[in-house]
């Protein structure tokens, strides 16, 4: 069962057969969506049951020749239809196929164009799937950008008073970004080639199967010696042959002996930055993180749910893969700068949420803060860093979910979300609190939950660095502190104390009902995932270990 | 014991608490009010058995451990041990959890929230055994975090008061402090000793520093005291078992734990941090108006005791300070609980005379008074002169400087006298005071657990002869170097000094609350309004400063951005309905090439994408060749 392309496929399927059901069937739409992200879990599951913890490169691969081009004098263009996993990609297609369950349970109640909004929910679905899973450069790229239409259109139609600035923000911001990626990955191609295609060319080998280390080592030292003929190289946008430094053209423009620069730069650290820059957009780090507050206050609460659980960890996925991936010479150069940057993130992050009065962004800010340990892990080039950040990404894709929804439930009830609006919600609304409690206490680090593990990897990673010097790591730890200041200063604010709820202009209802059975189905799961990867973080480690070990090998040369 | 039966009773032990903590959770008030009490006092009377038959049958040290990560050949076990330390602890907190409890069926009585709260107290026992028991620092770290949210919960229980709410978090982030300083000497211990073990080598002095500050937090040394007098806003029970005997001792447990892995240097960085806070500590309990607000700066005081004792060698001195302390000031909460039942009030001025209509709670409250000061034949006695005498002479083997270590403790015990005096004259002696209904004593389950506590505070217990603690069955319990109590006159100077201080307390005139000397003691040496004005406002005030920054100077260059590249669209446009002619000539040979492809790929987005890749292409073929 090509189970890659249905996880794919299945939400653009879904997303078709919702916009064409009759509007007559508007009950149907919220079924089929969760038919569908319901359906994306198990797969996800089965993905997960036949996945090789051991082995370490990519499992359940489905290739297909999508576009191939002969250009000539300027070899062949190629671009193939290519999907798998590794232990990177596999616990965020999980987390991702989780959170966008929850997404759809949580829109409900959602009536306002239903149709629209679960068949661009589907879309987005499917096009974030995508982009965990393609390993060819452009296919990846595609399902990137394509992403961006339906979370615009999410945010701008259903989104609070200012979504249209904030839409256009998030857009552009990204679209910035992109540019950016998009440079790199064209760069990219024209300095690598596909070594199996190219063999075939040159008549080497007759078929991809007769590809042998031999024949490689052979095509390896051609390309090296100039000796092949250039309307015989097949370009190629595979991740894995971009991995693979012996597949660069010499002399091209990201050659990796660095002959091209630019300004007196070399071109593979412009190309590095430039990528750099482009997924830490989406991560998002300081300073480009401004987009991410005003996105998560305008947006629904399942949209932000989907934006903070599973869209910023792309920024983190495009770091290990395609970043430091591809360009692991740029990562090492810069590891101090870039850690720094990480230990920057954190602080600035934390302090900001400090000084929040709206509910939203704190949390918005504590998720600036949080993804800083991600880049500070990655940066760190060890392997508890960069295991740490992948669970990092895996526990705050879960908690941040929780976060959003808890700061939804209230706002259905009185379209409030200051802080300052409310006092001793304890008393009226218990369950409300004790999992608020849970979900903030999880996310400020208590061991037992998952954010400590995530935390603590990405620190230890940061100390047993070669690359950071250790003040790095120390300033780092003062976003520890920093979390439980904001998080607990508001649970005081919010709960503790007599009974105050600010009186709401247009008489929103001032009752406070306690949770309701939907949402506690909702929330106890996640609180429950955070407490389980807490107890046994090896469920996430056991599948990254080996991928990330391998990642490893090109910062030991 | 074979070893399967002690693996079965430790995960017991682990496991009850924490069971428990659950199913009172769930069962919250569906049952009535006893019932969660008793339920609770007897899954803590099943731990303390099972810690006795521990203490009694187990000989040599147990290690018990299992996977928990491992990745790329790093291990990090989820390991547990039974050694001394833990034998000995596992007593003190099931035993005094268990005294407490009981003592709270009836103190809690008529609470809404009465089930919650054992539920918290057998989460906090939980926490407490796995520092106990821990068998390596992440771990220990773990369970010390979850020590800290059981003591968030207690303190905040009567979440109404605003004073409680504040007191919950103002614990919680100092601890935190401390708490992020400790997990850096963990990450430095690891990248130093390659796993995170209790080491038998010394480390570097800012890899022991950092540990400690673990301690400093948690066992409320200086600077990072003030969250413990804060934290007496939760119950009076609270308030004996976690913020007096057992969570923080917690800091001690750990200076047990880590004491071979500190330096020279850190260890005498240790002794005068204790020093400090010993003196600090008893000097601000002397001008106390609340009677729970005299017995936790007593403890922070008592604590930099111990702190001190660790940081002068004397191990086996600290932990058995920390046993007797742990009886007398558990008895002291225990009887103030009492007191304050009787006359609803914790003001010590409000009260006066009540000797005669409470005599229990005074007999309990004069013998755990007399302990804590160190009066000859009870328990306080012992333990305070083997740890002065280890620290005398630690001083004379360094010489110098050094006797300021044993001099400090020396008055720190003096000041002891003082303020237990001044508390009892206060409280039980004097004329009542008015009040509506006349004070009496509580029932037997709360008159009980405190008898209990002040008899445990006599010296028998611990050793035969009373002023020699050498044949002390406990230190019998423990293999380590037992320091001597040191030479006869300082025995002779201690009481001297316990008669001089009780005798200037007893004395002491009230209210002698508006001298400077006064005012210094009352508001602990100013440390929290100097903590206001130097981090916590220029924080948030920096924090502000950011936010606006960040939304005007950041967000506002994007924004200014954004309106920017609309204008040069404008331009752009315009250039282009101007020079679009000129320019065709130039990009035709690029457009024959771009149609190509634009025709064999549909869909608008990637048409452009792939166009404008080919356009580039080209032309960076054309710029490099």
């Amino acid at each position: 069962m090509p189970l890659l392309s249905l996880l794919i496929f299945l939400p653009l399927a879904g997303a078709l057969l919702v916009a064409l059901l009759p509007r007559e069937r508007a009950d149907l739409y919220r079924w089929v969506a969760v038919a569908v992200t319901g359906a994306e879990v198990v797969l996800s599951g089965l993905a997960y049951a036949q996945f090789d913890r051991g082995m370490a490169g990519y499992q359940l691969l489905e290739q297909a020749d999508w576009i191939t081009l002969p250009m000539g004098s300027l070899g062949v263009a190629s671009i193939d239809y290519l999907v798998g996993i590794d232990g990177i990609s596999l616990p965020l297609v999980i987390l991702s196929a989780v959170v966008m369950l929850v997404g759809v349970v949580s829109s409900w109640s959602t009536n306002h164009r239903s149709q629209a909004y679960f068949a661009l929910y589907l879309l987005l679905t499917g096009t974030i799937m995508g982009c965990f899973v393609a390993l060819d450069f452009f296919l990846f790229f595609l399902f990137f950008e394509f992403m961006l239409l339906p979370m615009y259109f999410l945010i701008g139609l259903w989104g609070g008073p200012r979504r249209e600035y904030a839409s256009i923000k998030f857009f552009l911001y990204t679209l910035a970004g992109s540019v950016l990626i998009l440079l790199v990955m064209i760069g990219l191609y024209l300095s690598v080639i596909d070594p199996v295609s190219t063999a075939i060319a040159a008549g080497l080998i007759d078929a991809p199967g007769d590809m042998t280390a031999e024949v490689l080592r052979v095509i390896h030292f051609q390309l090296l010696h100039g000796q092949l003929n250039p309307a015989q190289l097949v370009h190629t946008f595979d991740w894995r042959y971009m991995a693979d430094g012996g597949n660069y053209l010499p002399n091209s423009f990201l050659s990796i002996f660095g002959e091209v620069s630019i300004g007196g730069v070399p071109s593979r650290m412009l190309a590095f930055w430039a990528l750099f820059i482009g997924f830490a957009v989406k991560l998002p780090i300081v300073p480009l993180h401004t987009w991410l507050p005003d996105a998560h206050v305008e947006a629904p609460t399942p949209v932000s749910v989907v934006l903070a659980g599973v869209l910023l960890k792309i920024g983190g996925y495009g770091f290990i893969r395609v970043v430091w991936g591809l360009f692991p010479d740029g990562g090492a150069q810069y590891a101090t700068v870039l850690g720094g940057l990480g230990a920057f993130t954190i602080v600035y992050g934390g302090l900001n949420a400090l000084a929040q009065n709206d509910l939203k962004k704190m949390i918005a800010y504590s998720s600036v803060s949080h993804m800083g340990f991600v880049l500070l892990g990655v940066a760190s080039l060890t392997a508890e860093g960069v295991n740490g950040a992948v669970y990092q990404m895996v526990s705050h894709g879960v908690l941040s979910a929780m976060l959003f929804l808890l700061t939804g439930v209230l706002y259905d009830r009185t379209r409030d979300r200051r802080i300052d609006s409310y006092r001793g919600l304890l008393t009226p609304m218990p369950r409300y609190a004790t999992l608020t409690a849970v979900a903030f206490f999880a996310s400020l680090g208590l061991p037992g939950f998952s954010g400590f593990v995530g935390e603590l990897f990405t620190l230890m990673g940061g100390y047993q660095s070669t690359y950071l010097p250790g003040w790095i790591t120390a300033v780092s730890t003062l976003g520890i502190i920093l979390a439980a200041a904001y998080f607990l200063w508001t649970f005081q604010r919010m709960f503790f104390g007599e009974t105050w709820v600010r009186a709401q202009v247009d008489g929103a209802t001032q009752t406070l009902p306690d949770l309701t059975v939907r949402e506690r189905f909702l929330l106890i799961p996640l609180a429950l995932i955070a407490l389980l990867l807490g107890l046994f973080p090896n469920l996430v480690f056991n599948l990254t270990n080996s991928s990330v070990a391998q990642w490893m090998q090109k910062f030991m040369e | 014991m074979p070893d399967s039966t002690q693996t079965l009773l430790l995960t017991l032990l682990m496991g009850i608490p924490f069971v428990g903590a659950m199913g009172l959770g769930m069962l919250k008030n569906h049952v009535s009010e006893s019932v969660s009490g008793f339920l609770a006092v007897a899954l803590t009377a099943i731990g303390l058995l099972i810690s006795i038959i521990l203490a009694i049958s187990v000989r040599h040290p147990l290690h018990w451990q299992t996977n928990w990560i491992a990745f790329s050949g790093h291990t990090f076990p989820l390991s547990l041990q039974l050694d001394a330390l833990s034998r000995l602890m596992l007593v003190v907190v099931h035993g005094v959890a268990l005294l407490v409890q009981l003592y709270s069926i009836h103190y809690m009585r008529g609470d809404a929230r009465i089930g919650r709260y054992f539920a918290y107290l057998q989460g906090f026992v939980g926490a407490m055994l796995g520092i106990v028991l821990a068998g390596n620092l992440l771990i220990l770290y773990g369970f010390w975090e979850l020590v800290g949210l059981a003591s968030y919960l207690l303190i905040g229980f009567w979440y109404h008061r605003p004073s409680a709410s504040r007191a919950a978090t103002k614990a919680f982030l100092m601890n935190r402090i401390g708490d992020a300083a400790f997990l850096l000497g963990i990450l430095l211990t690891y990248v130093q000793t390659g796993s995170v073990n209790f080491g038998t080598e010394p480390l570097t002095t800012a890899a022991g520093l950092c540990l400690f500050m673990g301690c400093v937090a948690k066992s409320a040394q200086f600077p990072l005291l003030t969250w413990l007098p804060a934290a007496m806003e939760g119950p009076t029970p609270v308030s004996a078992l976690l913020h007096a005997a057992t969570m923080v001792a917690a800091g001690i447990v750990l200076l047990a734990r880590i004491h071979p892995m500190l330096s020279p240097d850190a260890l005498t960085v240790v002794a005068i941090v204790g020093t400090v806070t010993a003196i600090w500590g008893g000097f601000s309990a002397l001008f106390q108006l609340d009677i729970k607000q005299v017995l936790a700066f007593s403890t922070v005081s008592q604590l930099g005791l111990m702190v001190a004792a660790m940081g002068t060698g004397n191990v086996s001195g600290a932990l058995f300070h920390l046993l007797t302390h742990a009886c007398f000031k558990a008895g002291l909460f225990l009887a103030a609980g009492s007191v304050i039942h009787a006359v609803h009030t914790q003001d010590m001025r409000a009260m006066g005379g009540l000797r005669k209509a409470m005599p229990y709670t005074f007999a309990a409250y004069v013998v755990c008074a007399a302990a804590l000061a160190g009066v000859p034949l009870l328990s306080g006695f012992l333990s305070k002169e083997i740890v002065l005498g280890g620290a005398f002479s630690w001083a004379a083997q360094r010489g110098g400087p050094a006797i300021l270590i044993p001099l400090g403790l020396l008055l720190s015990s003096g000041l002891t006298a003082v303020y237990m005096a001044r508390q009892l004259r206060l409280v039980f002696w004097g004329e009542p005071t008015v009040s509506d209904a006349i004070p009496h004593e509580p029932g037997w389950l709360m008159r009980g657990p405190m008898l209990v506590l002040a008899v445990l505070s006599v010296g028998i217990w611990f050793s035969v002869n009373p002023l020699s603690v050498h044949q002390s069955w406990v230190f019998a319990q423990m293999p380590l170097a037992v320091l001597s109590e040191g030479p006869v006159w300082l025995a002779l100077v201690s009481i001297a000094l316990v008669v001089l201080g009780g005798w200037l307390g007893f004395r002491m005139r009230e209210p002698a609350t508006d001298g400077k000397l006064a005012l210094l003691s009352f508001h602990y040496g100013y440390l929290d309004q100097l903590y206001q004005t130097i981090f916590i406002t220029p924080t948030r005030k920096f924090a502000s400063f950011l936010n606006r920054t960040d939304q005007r100077a950041v967000d506002g260059l994007v924004n200014g951005l954004g309106i920017g590249v609309v204008l040069l669209a404008h331009i752009a446009a315009f250039v282009d309905r101007i020079g679009v002619d000129g320019a065709v000539d130039g990009v035709g040979k690029l457009a024959v090439g771009v149609g190509q492809l634009t025709r064999s790929v549909q869909g608008g987005r990637v048409q452009t994408y792939i166009a404008t890749a080919v356009a580039v292409v080209l032309l960076l073929l054309w710029i490099l060749t």
